[in-house]
């Protein structure tokens, strides 16, 4: 838990605050992300967690190893900073050091013994989808996404409960950011650490955050709330313009596939012949169908016009599958898969790719008024 | 009539050509005026202006000849003399330009040959003749070619003169000859390149070949027989020891105060109070062994350490002398070692406490203190330090501040502050910052502070020679005392050779001690 009571930051010679009384609380195990226009004061906030800024006025309380809440203006800097993780952009890797030497960082700052270093680093780049063998390169040895999995598993060394993340995906591209932010959130999961995320981007703040902390110029807090309640509920103008026109296209983000999609889907098996196949579709009032075989994993797709006046095994005339998408996937993203493919539905499968059901436009579109209808519902 | 007349207009039409020539490539050198004057070539002017600047190197050759000499020579002699002289001139210009001529075709000249000769002509023929002026007259006042080419000599100012108008010379020629082909600045350079090289290896190849003295051999044979005696060798080590005595303080000193002035000012505490033991240690030195604290103690401290100096100076090795008596003339002067170490506490505490805000003024010293010529630093500390390589290791270990500071300065300032920042929010105090980041980030930099300023110091040790240090300076100073160039060009050659090696040894160095990660990283903006 980290908590900001009224804090305050007035920088030394400044007439104005960089953040201003500024409180709200991040529950144990879970993301707030804090979100804002450039300058707002969110990196200032953020380090007055770990005392890399002292805050002129308020306080700040992050749980300690004793499961106390305690004041981190009464614990020694060096000690609080080694119990944070932190994590910031790619350039905070050590150039001269290897990919473990910048792992172990603070492990050997707690002079942990080699041996288990080695071990922790080993299992962290295993547990970033990464090669054990990159522990001996250097960062310039490694692209830019492999750079910044590297600095979170370096934030993550000695396994702190709590995380400051200064826009850690803000120096890559769209496509591996969101490779990234996929990767971190299924992580999230299981490691369930307090984080302060620190982004510019409210779709990567919707995103990631259980939480968003909105703060405008002065570092005066606009919203704080739960990503559906902002974007249901702006709390004024400001928040409306910066979460922007297309909040409810927005609101997609926060619902994944597996809460809407139709979990028992029509499928046909490999080992059916074309005519129980064709029969089968026909019953079901549908064109085409995904194939499956006796585990379910996905095979492909058939289609009733390349089955008719066919006999034979269905395997034959099996078409592979253009797209498919994984079960945590936000209906944005799905969405967009869709409209790239041009597909009316698409399959959604697990991580061993069986097929654990089906996504169609009419269902996205059915669960954004759902979602509306109760977040107006909440309201009344 | 007419006819006549307008013969004679021809004929001054020509020579105002050829003067014109030469003045507008005296009085705007570059290209474009060759470029111009390459419409009027013609045979006949180059012929007769070489002839010319023969007919002036004959009367010339006429004019050194001892005058009883030249009165007992018959009139129809003089001409043979003077004919021969145009006639060699012509043949060695022609010649040259012929070679010159078939070289730039090799790469790509387009002029024709009368084209190369004329515009070669207009520079050699009025340069030659200046030059012919200036022997001349320096021949009737005495002086001989060598004195003047010796920058040592007392006319040495006029042998640098002479060898910049010869660099202009051989600028002129090389646009001549691009003017006359149209090519390439580089293809000039190779045209005249090609002759010049072949002709040097053709010449020492046939002076060796042939027994023959010269400047080669006679050197070679000097510095082998130096090299025979030992003389050589404990120059060389003398040079060596005292540049890497001073050296090693020098870098320890530099980078500490270059690590001073990049931190913050800090507030004085209580727990600095221990530099008061070093402070107190060395200013009791001084002030016992200048006799502050009576006579009686300042004989016995001066009696012991030189009792120590001289069995230092005792021990007879040809490896570790010259080291053994730098720490011997150290040792011998207490009262100057407990000043300067105290000083220097002082100093370097005030540096420490006063941090980024002294770095300015700190660069600036040290910038200064470069700029103090050596003679005069070594002068003024003769008094204080006596003659020797005390004397000589606390200067070049004033000289040596400027590169290592200034580089760990920067060094360490140009980390990227992101990286510094990554640190310290890990939770690394300032001490592991510096330690683990900043210093090790900065070496590469910092190494090449420590190269720049063993190489100038190694030029610097030459002139300690001056105070009675043994070094290569010796030979410096020695020839130039005997007038033996042989031997102060030893001294020249010796210390070129041992910066190089030395330099190439620290480039070597600088490669291993670089971290690895940070040599293949080009520096990324
Ligand atoms: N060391 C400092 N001294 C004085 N003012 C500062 C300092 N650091 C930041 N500020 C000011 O405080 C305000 C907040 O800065 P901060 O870095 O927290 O913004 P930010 O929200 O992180 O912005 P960005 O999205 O651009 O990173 C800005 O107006 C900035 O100019
Ligand atoms: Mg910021």
């Amino acid at each position: 838990m980290i908590k900001f009571e009224n804090v305050t930051k007035i920088y030394p010679g400044m007439s104005s605050p960089a953040v201003d009384k500024l409180s709200f609380t991040v529950p144990t195990g879970e993301i707030c992300t804090i979100v804002g226009p450039s300058g707002c004061g969110k990196t200032t906030a953020m380090k007055m967690v770990n005392r890399l800024i002292d805050a002129t006025d308020g306080a700040i309380f992050v749980l300690d190893e004793r499961g106390d809440m305690s004041n981190v203006l009464k614990i020694d800097p060096i000690q609080l900073r080694r119990s944070i993780g932190y994590i910031i952009q790619q350039i905070g890797l050590f150039p001269h050091r290897t990919i473990l030497e910048n792992i172990g960082t603070v492990p050997q700052l707690l002079d942990w013994d080699e041996a288990r270093i080695r071990r922790r680093a080993e299992d962290l780049v295993t547990m970033m989808n990464m090669p054990v063998e990159f522990l001996d390169r250097y960062p310039h040895e490694l692209s830019g996404g492999q750079r910044q999995r590297i600095g979170v598993a370096r934030g993550m060394a000695t396994d702190p409960p709590v995380m400051l993340m200064d826009e850690p995906f803000g120096a890559i591209d769209p496509i591996n950011r969101n490779i990234l932010q996929n990767e971190f959130l299924r992580l999230q999961q299981e490691i369930k650490k307090t984080i302060l995320f620190v982004t510019h981007d409210i779709d990567e703040a919707i995103k990631m955050g259980d939480k968003i902390c909105i703060l405008n110029v002065g570092g005066f807090l606009e919203q704080f709330d739960s990503p559906a309640n902002i974007l249901a509920h702006p709390a004024n103008e400001f928040v409306e313009d910066f979460v922007g026109a297309d909040r409810a296209l927005k609101r997609l983000n926060l619902v994944r596939v597996e809460e809407v999609m139709n979990a028992r889907p029509p499928l046909i098996q490999t080992t059916q012949n074309v005519e129980q196949a064709a029969g089968f579709m026909a019953e079901q009032g549908i064109r085409f169908a995904y194939v499956v075989d006796a585990d379910r994993t996905l095979k492909g797709y058939v289609r009733v016009r390349d089955l008719k006046g066919k006999t034979g095994w269905v395997d034959e005339f099996v078409e592979p599958a253009a797209t498919t998408i994984p079960l945590t996937t936000s209906l944005k993203d799905a969405l967009s898969e869709m409209l790239v493919v041009d597909y009316a539905n698409v399959c959604v499968v697990d991580a061993q790719n069986r097929v654990r059901g089906l996504i169609d436009t009419n269902m996205i579109h059915e669960a954004v008024i759902e979602s509306a209808a109760a977040a107006e519902g909440e309201e009344a | 009539m007419q006819a006549e007349k307008t013969q004679t207009k021809a004929q001054n039409r020509f020579w105002r050509e050829l003067l014109d020539g030469w003045m507008n490539v005296l009085t705007q050198p570059n290209l474009d005026t060759f470029r111009a004057q390459r419409a009027r070539a013609d045979p006949l002017k180059t012929v007769l202006g070489v002839g010319l600047l023969g007919l002036v190197l004959g009367l010339w050759a006429l004019a050194i000849k001892p005058a009883t000499l030249v009165t007992e020579m018959r009139t129809e002699a003089i001409l043979i003399d003077l004919l021969r002289m145009i006639f060699f001139t012509e043949a060695d210009f022609f010649i040259i330009s012929l070679l010159l001529f078939f070289i730039a075709r090799g790469f790509n000249g387009i002029g024709s040959f009368s084209q190369q000769s004329y515009l070669l002509s207009l520079v050699t023929v009025p340069l030659g003749m200046i030059v012919v002026a200036f022997l001349f007259v320096g021949e009737k006042l005495g002086l001989t070619l060598t004195a003047v080419l010796n920058p040592l000599s007392p006319v040495g100012v006029a042998g640098i003169f002479v060898i910049l108008f010869a660099l202009y010379g051989f600028l002129l020629l090389l646009f001549a000859l691009q003017a006359a082909h149209e090519m390439q600045s580089s293809a000039v350079f190779y045209t005249f390149g090609t002759p010049l090289v072949a002709w040097g290896i053709l010449r020492i190849a046939s002076m060796f070949a042939a027994g023959e003295e010269n400047v080669i051999t006679t050197q070679w044979a000097f510095i082998a027989d130096q090299w025979a005696k030992g003389t050589a060798q404990e120059l060389l080590l003398g040079h060596l020891w005292l540049v890497a005595f001073s050296v090693s303080i020098a870098v320890v000193l530099g980078v500490t105060i270059g690590v001073f002035i990049t931190w913050p000012a800090q507030r004085p505490r209580l727990s600095h109070l221990v530099i008061l033991i070093p402070l107190a240690l060395f200013l009791l030195l001084w002030a016992a062994s200048s006799g502050l604290l009576g006579e009686g103690m300042a004989d016995q401290i001066a009696s012991t350490t030189k009792d120590w100096s001289r069995s230092l100076k005792r021990i007879d090795n040809l490896y570790f002398g010259p080291l053994l008596a730098i720490v011997a003339a150290i040792i011998a002067k207490p009262a100057a070692v407990g000043m300067i170490v105290a000083v220097f506490t002082i100093i370097l505490y005030a540096l420490f406490l006063a941090g980024e805000k002294a770095g300015d003024l700190t660069l600036y010293i040290a910038g200064i203190i470069l700029t103090i010529p050596s003679v005069a630093l070594f002068g003024a500390m003769i008094k204080p330090l006596g003659i020797g390589p005390f004397n000589a290791a606390f200067a070049l270990i004033l000289y040596a501040q400027l590169p290592i500071l200034r580089n760990t300065y920067t060094g360490i300032k140009a980390v990227t502050p992101e990286i510094v920042e990554a640190g310290r929010g890990m939770g690394m105090t300032e001490a592991q910052l510096l330690l683990k980041v900043k210093l090790p980030m900065a070496v590469p930099v910092i190494m090449t502070g420590v190269r720049v300023s063993i190489v100038m110091l190694i030029g610097i040790a030459s002139i300690a020679a001056y105070i009675g240090n043994d070094t290569l300076g010796q030979y410096i100073f020695d020839g130039i005392t005997r007038a033996q160039e042989k031997r102060y060009y030893a001294g020249a050659i010796l210390v070129a050779i041992l910066a190089l090696a030395v330099d190439y040894f620290l480039g070597w160095l600088q490669g291993r001690l670089t971290p690895e990660g940070l040599k293949g990283r080009r520096e990324a903006a």
